[in-house]
């Protein structure tokens, strides 16, 4: 392997989850930290820490420059981006193979080809995939009202440049669209620097169904798999599961067939992700975006195929082909993931940094913990809120759930407050254990969850 | 457990965990392991090193964890002797003194261009917009001012050197009051 010394440009467990990686192809790591992370758990596990910027993002895990310096100043050969911060910034990717950097990740013109919704979305339909009904671009209320009605209300109103969940606003009555059109452009505008709108018909009974896709330097792409993250708050996904369950064979097979269609035509390199939302009315399935980076729930993919994903990643980067074809493909279970944050669901899921007077994570066969936590550590104030993936497997889906349930009910942490009694309380519900939900479901659940802490 | 020969790069955190629990459990302060061009440096909470070759063996580490400190260190070949792996730590204070540190990650350089004398040099004394040296950061370079007065008493960095974002470069004692 001619990469030799990866440079982790990221933090917390996903900075955990590459150096782990790198350790066990017999790679050497350094990982960037601010100065909020130096005593973090990556940088005692990383060969070594190099510290490019105060805690401020916008000074250390944004700044471009600072982390070649880092990547030039160590002798380290190839990049890691993990995913959030530069994960999916093309000038990132650019500057790295500028300086002789491997990007462990895709070509800079796959992530801008895929990081605007709206080209994305054509792309996709040149290619005979289906996507949401929806206006091409709404360059003003009155564009925007057009397109509402044309496609019928409700209606999303998203951004261009979108990622993450901002921007998106539901929009019911016709009346409400000028309000929301200024909020979603105002945000929009502030997370991207582009004010660029669309409109997509919004689907009240829908599961969000993604594919996970491997695609080399030779032009070879497939899939991976899929799983299901029809659970999410405020659009930011809180469980994950794979396979995608009761869907029938056939779809399964058409939706894999057209993440696969995507990652060929662009001829996309290294590990992806394609969205589709499933209209469960009707059972048409429709492309929404393209994540140009490894994910967050990766791990569920990982429990049901033994596929180690990062390495994966590290091996194109590197420009070996595919170690495997479809075929070899073994999915074996069900698993699920839980994303703890470090957020009070008591109290209007607020954030809650803070230091960790006890962590004790449940342990047990097929349980998997994604964490860069320990006792005594202080959670800053400055990042994403998560603190720990935990992932279960099971033969089958309700082994799986039984699995979580216990597991959760094990996991003790101290000091702060976490998301497990919300995530105990969802894996409790009846629909939730029938598979009965869509991607409103969580938030009409909040009401009843509000209602049992007070009883 | 550890297998004979293994590069500390091939330990596994269960192994690394392993080696800071049975230190935990002993009676001894710390334990440095060197194996060719790789060590590891293990020490007890209050250890502060006597590794006479680490330029950070003697920082004061802020009491963040209650876990035993733990130092990874690896030699590149390729990596010249100036540039010591160092496990991004905090400055090196030494009483009486206050540091100047760099303002940035990149290349520290003490002169104005090659071949020309340094812009300091211990004994030398400096006032708060004096400009210590340079960093070079992908091709620009940012001048580094001492933002302190005082007499340099120590330099702390080589010329050329990379330095990370807050590493000390100069000591300087402040003026007596």
């Amino acid at each position: 392997m001619d990469i030799s010394r990866v440079l982790v440009a990221n933090r917390g467990e996903i900075a955990l989850r590459v150096i782990k990686a790198c350790r066990d192809l017999g790679i050497e790591s350094v990982v960037a930290v601010s100065e909020a992370d130096r005593e973090s758990l990556p940088a005692r596990m990383a060969d070594r820490a190099v510290c490019i910027g105060p805690a401020r993002s916008s000074e250390s895990y944004l700044k471009i420059d600072a982390i070649i310096a880092a990547a030039l100043g160590t002798k380290s050969n190839a990049v890691h981006p993990g995913y959030g911060f530069l994960a999916e910034e093309p000038e990132f990717a650019e500057a790295c193979a500028k300086h002789g950097l491997r990007f462990i990740g895709p070509r800079a013109d796959s992530i801008r080809q895929m990081g605007n919704k709206l080209a994305a979305r054509s792309l996709a339909s040149e290619y005979g995939i289906p996507v949401v009904p929806g206006s091409k671009k709404a360059a003003n209320v009155n564009q925007a009202l057009a397109a509402a009605e044309e496609v019928g209300l409700p209606v999303l109103l998203k951004a261009a440049a979108g990622g993450g969940g901002r921007g998106i606003k539901i929009v019911n009555e016709a009346s409400e669209l000028q309000r929301a059109f200024e909020t979603s452009a105002a945000e929009a505008r502030a997370a991207f620097g582009d004010e660029t709108l669309y409109i997509e018909r919004y689907l009240p009974n829908a599961r969000h169904i993604e594919v996970q896709v491997l695609g080399d330097q030779f032009g070879s792409a497939i899939h991976v798999g899929e799983r299901d993250c029809s659970l999410q708050r405020r659009y930011q996904k809180v469980v994950e599961e794979a396979p995608a369950y009761s869907i029938p064979d056939p779809l399964r097979k058409k939706i894999r067939k057209a993440a696969v269609t995507i990652a060929k035509n662009i001829r996309y390199e290294n590990a992806g992700t394609v969205e589709f939302i499933l209209d469960q009315d009707n059972s048409q399935f429709y492309f929404l975006e393209m994540n140009t980076r490894i994910q967050v729930e990766h791990p569920v993919t990982e429990m049901i195929t033994g596929i180690d994903l990062v390495k994966e990643q590290i091996s194109i980067a590197d420009g070996q082909r595919l170690l495997f074809k479809e075929a070899d493909i073994h999915f074996s279970g069900h698993a699920i993931e839980c994303r703890i944050t470090a957020e009070s669901p008591q109290h209007g899921f607020r954030p809650y940094p803070g230091r960790i007077h006890e962590w004790r994570p449940p342990e047990g066969t097929d349980i998997r913990i994604d964490s860069h936590c320990f006792r005594g550590y202080s959670v800053p104030p400055f990042y994403d809120s998560l603190l720990a993936k935990l992932i279960v497997r099971g033969v089958d889906r309700k082994e799986a759930i039984g699995r979580m349930q216990q597991a959760l009910a094990a996991f003790r942490v101290d000091g702060i407050d976490t998301t497990i009694p919300f995530l105990r309380f969802l894996l409790n519900q009846p629909d939730y254990l029938a598979g009965e939900v869509n991607t409103g479901w969580v938030e009409n659940q909040l009401e009843q969850f509000a209602f049992n802490l007070r009883e | 457990m550890i297998e004979k020969d293994k590069l500390i790069t091939q330990l596994t955190v269960d192994e690394l965990l392993e080696i800071l629990n049975l230190l935990e459990k002993s009676d001894f302060d710390f334990l440095r392991l060197e194996a060719g061009d790789i060590k590891l440096t293990v020490g007890k909470k209050g250890y502060h090193g006597g590794d006479d070759e680490s330029p950070q063996a003697s920082s004061a580490r802020p009491p963040a964890s209650s876990q035993p400190d733990l130092k990874v260190e690896t030699k590149a070949p390729e990596t010249s002797g100036t540039q010591r792996a160092a496990t991004a730590e905090a400055p090196v204070v030494k009483e009486g003194t206050v540091p100047i540190v760099a303002p940035m990650v990149g290349t520290f350089y003490t002169t104005p261009e090659p071949g020309a004398p340094p812009f300091v040099k211990t004994g030398d004394s400096v006032a708060a917009s004096t400009t210590v040296g340079l960093i070079e950061v992908m091709k620009v370079f940012n001048a580094v001012t001492s933002r302190v007065n005082g007499i340099i008493v120590e330099t702390c960095v080589e010329n050329g050197q990379f330095v990370e974002y807050g590493q000390t470069l100069f000591l300087v004692k402040p003026p007596a009051h």
